[in-house]
């Protein structure tokens, strides 16, 4: 049980994680965009952060610098469904700037979420 | 007095002859030519001073020699004796020779003998003039040097050059032009016209009425039909050349072949066409990406709800089929349009290529003859292993089915090439020395023009629609270029296509760490050998241990060993003799729990939802599969 915050322009896509990371008893916000994500931090009871990477205003990118800042301690996972520049290079860059974990869409939501638990308990070897 | 008259009359004359002679000799004396008269003996018996200046000496001295004493006996004998002795026949010798005089050393001289009769009509002497024409024949000389400059020039150059009458009558043409209209020196016909090039003579007409009124004129490119009938395009200039009287004489075209301009512009467009396309099957593929999650994770929700086995999840599961379809082809147009990230190892292209004829080899039909010739036992370039062999597969599956009936002919070779050879042959920069080039030829039925400016966009297919989705050469093309390599056809209808593929070869060899493996175990459950071999060369090099297994004993044997048992397995669907029920049987007998990926077919159904249901099946990847994914399935799946 833990508050993650997933940032994704899609909102069926939103919808379908807020449901899923929901039933596994996790406390769910959400937001469309990337500024919000930002000025509406809180870094008092988000643990884990799934943000997408290309989204209109402020880009995923900028979101994992930010919030990285806001809390050094806070676990991070880009997802990527590709785009111009393509999703292989873009989540590379999401790795190198402080992502925990990295996945393509469409990936297996249970393997996402079995990343979230394992990045969660502290599990994670890097 | 009369006496007296009589001599003074007779000493006038003498004096008027005198005088006359004294003009005469000065003539003679005067005159540029060297002048002698020669007797029968060859012996000179009068000279006049310029002849004694050339010589350097006195009268005195040449007088009573022989000609052989003046200029050497060798001269003598071989150029003037003959020509003297024609001259004493009666007639008058004109002739060009080198001669050698003390005063200017070698220069060429004219020579005349005249003969000169007595007057019993016998030719005693004759009269030789002989006069210095060096500075004439080295202006000549230069001038004949400078035209055959001037021709070979205009011969050898590039350019296609025709000088035509007023009527557009051909009445000169360089050898380029001859060339670039594929014509020979034969059919160059005096009536042959310009005309008789241009598609459209009213058109030829309008241009050279411009040309005849004294304009120079740039026409621009125009295609002409060459003498084999075919059209080439020419770009074409006009220039009168116009004469003294302010007419145009002539009317002189310069004729430049713009065929490989044109191809390359072409093959700019087509670049620039696929790019677009690929921009834009991206950004498309981006969103589907997106819905497709969203599919999945609903799916999986679903899945996860309902009771294994019941009818109810047997149907969720064909969505998650569905998707996996989808995300194939989807991720067909990402690798096309290069958005793909490909995992790259140093791999040697003709092992590649020789499992790929092998495999090739035993699912063709067997009328279907495939040489090989492989020049180059190691060429390694930085690729996906898995990639190359998609790319070949591809290139010869599109071969066989330009074969009509199942019979023919499909060739394929390795050669390697230097870089800065083939410079203009490929349209992208050269990053390497050395390049892999492939060729794969067929004698199928070949393709109209029209056609090959398209084959590598995505969705075109001649193929009835559903056989093929029309992916494949599009996603050929984005495997190549994400190499720095290129691919290029040519097609000639009813004799068959070739495809020619060009890949850096790489300096770097396949000696990186391997790191990521971890010596973990893999089980390999080989489906066809060479495929199965693609999949290995892809994995040798990651870190981990392979271990291959075809047959049910074997793996009985292995998976009952506690210690050495594999971390992880890999099956492929078509192995023949362990099928996935055996395998989930299997596992339930040792009751053990080893994560498998399974690779299957998307074309194939054989593959039942209860096996994927079964818990054991930890990854399905659907061919074709890219080390990528395979890695990342891996990495996934040994967590």
């Amino acid at each position: 049980m833990a508050g993650i915050l997933i940032v994704e322009d899609d909102k069926e896509l939103r919808e379908m994680l807020k449901i899923s990371l929901t039933r596994r008893n996790h406390t769910v916000f959400e937001t469309g965009n990337g500024r919000e994500a930002i000025t509406h931090f809180r870094a008092g009871v988000t643990d884990l952060v799934v943000t997408d990477l290309i989204m209109p205003e402020e880009d995923g990118l900028k979101v994992i610098i930010k919030l990285r800042e806001l809390k050094p301690s806070i676990k991070i996972i880009a997802i990527s469904g590709g785009g111009k520049a393509g999703p292989g290079s873009y989540l590379n860059l999401a790795r190198a700037l402080g992502a925990d974990a990295i996945f393509s869409k469409p990936f297996s939501t249970n393997d996402l979420i079995a990343k979230i638990e394992e990045l969660l308990s502290g599990e994670q070897v890097k | 007095m009369e006496g007296q008259e009589k001599k003074s009359n007779k000493d006038e004359y003498l004096n008027f002859l005198a005088k006359e002679k004294e003009i005469a000799d000065r003539i003679i004396d005067h005159s540029r030519s060297m002048i002698s008269i020669i007797n029968r003996n060859y012996i000179y018996e009068k000279v006049n001073s310029t002849f004694c200046n050339a010589h350097k000496v006195i009268t005195a001295s040449i007088v009573g020699k022989t000609l052989g004493e003046v200029w050497g006996q060798e001269i003598f004998q071989n150029i003037i004796k003959n020509n003297i002795d024609l001259c004493f026949t009666g007639k008058t010798i004109r002739y060009e020779a080198v001669f050698n005089t003390p005063k200017s050393g070698r220069r060429f001289f004219e020579v005349t003998f005249r003969p000169i009769a007595d007057e019993n009509g016998e030719i005693t002497h004759l009269f030789a003039e002989t006069f210095d024409i060096n500075d004439l024949k080295l202006s000549e000389k230069a001038a004949s040097e400078k035209e055959e400059e001037f021709r070979k020039l205009e011969t050898n150059l590039p350019i296609g050059f025709l000088r035509c009458d007023r009527e557009g009558k051909i009445i000169h043409a360089n050898n380029a032009f001859l060339t670039i209209m594929e014509l020979q020196a034969e059919n160059l016909v005096p009536d042959l016209n310009m005309k008789n090039f241009y598609p459209d003579e009213r058109f030829f007409d309008m241009q050279f009425n411009n040309l005849l009124e004294c304009q120079s004129k740039s026409f621009g490119r125009i295609s002409l039909k060459n003498g084999k009938g075919r059209e080439v395009p020419c770009r074409i200039s006009g220039f009168p050349a116009i004469d003294e009287k302010g007419v145009p004489a002539f009317i002189d075209f310069i004729v430049e072949d713009s065929s490989r301009e044109m191809m390359l512009e072409n093959r700019l467009l087509q670049a620039q066409k696929l790019e677009t396309i690929g921009a834009l099957a991206g950004g498309i593929a981006h969103d589907f990406n997106n819905i497709l999650a969203t599919i999945s994770g609903y799916s999986e929700m679903l899945q996860d709800d309902l009771p294994r086995y019941s009818p109810s999840s047997e149907k969720v599961s064909k969505i998650q089929g569905a998707v996996l379809k989808a995300q194939s082809i989807i991720n067909q147009i990402l690798t096309f349009s290069r958005q793909v990230e490909q995992e790259k190892i140093p791999v040697d292209v003709s092992e590649v290529l020789k499992e790929t004829i092998g495999f090739v080899k035993s699912a063709f039909p067997p009328k279907i003859a495939i040489r090989s010739r492989i020049r180059k036992r190691k060429a390694n370039v930085l690729a996906d292993p898995t990639q190359l062999f998609r790319v070949f597969l591809n290139l010869m599956t599109n071969a066989m089915q330009a074969l009509e009936e199942d019979e023919g002919t499909i060739s394929v070779r390795l050669d390697v090439v230097e870089g800065k050879r083939i410079q203009h042959e490929i349209n992208k920069d050269i990053v390497a020395d050395e390049y892999v080039l492939l060729t794969f030829e067929d004698t199928g039925k070949g393709m109209e023009p029209s056609l090959m400016g398209r084959i590598f966009e995505p969705f075109f297919t001649t193929r009835e629609v559903g056989k093929g989705t029309g992916l494949g050469l599009s996603v050929v093309h984005g495997i190549i270029s994400e190499m720095d390599g290129e691919i290029l056809v040519s097609s000639r209808k009813e004799k068959g296509s070739v495809f020619y593929v060009y890949l850096p070869v790489s300096k770097e060899y396949a000696d990186f760490e391997a790191t990521i493996g971890g010596k973990k175990k893999i089980l390999f459950i080989k489906g066809n050998k060479h495929e199965s071999r693609i999949f290995s060369l892809a994995l040798e090099n990651s870190g981990y241990e392979l271990m291959y297994i075809s047959d049910q004993k074997n793996l009985e044997i292995v998976m009952s060993d506690i210690k050495d048992r594999p971390d992880l397995i890999i099956y492929m669907n078509d192995s023949k003799h362990i099928r996935p029920e055996n395998l989930i049987g299997l596992f339930r007998k040792l009751e053990i729990n080893t994560p498998c990926i399974f690779i299957t077919d998307p074309n194939q159904e054989i593959f039942e939802e209860k096996i994927l249901n079964s818990g054991i099946v930890k990854q399905h990847l659907l061919k074709p599969v890219s080390l990528k994914e395979i890695s990342n399935a891996i990495q996934i799946s040994l967590k």
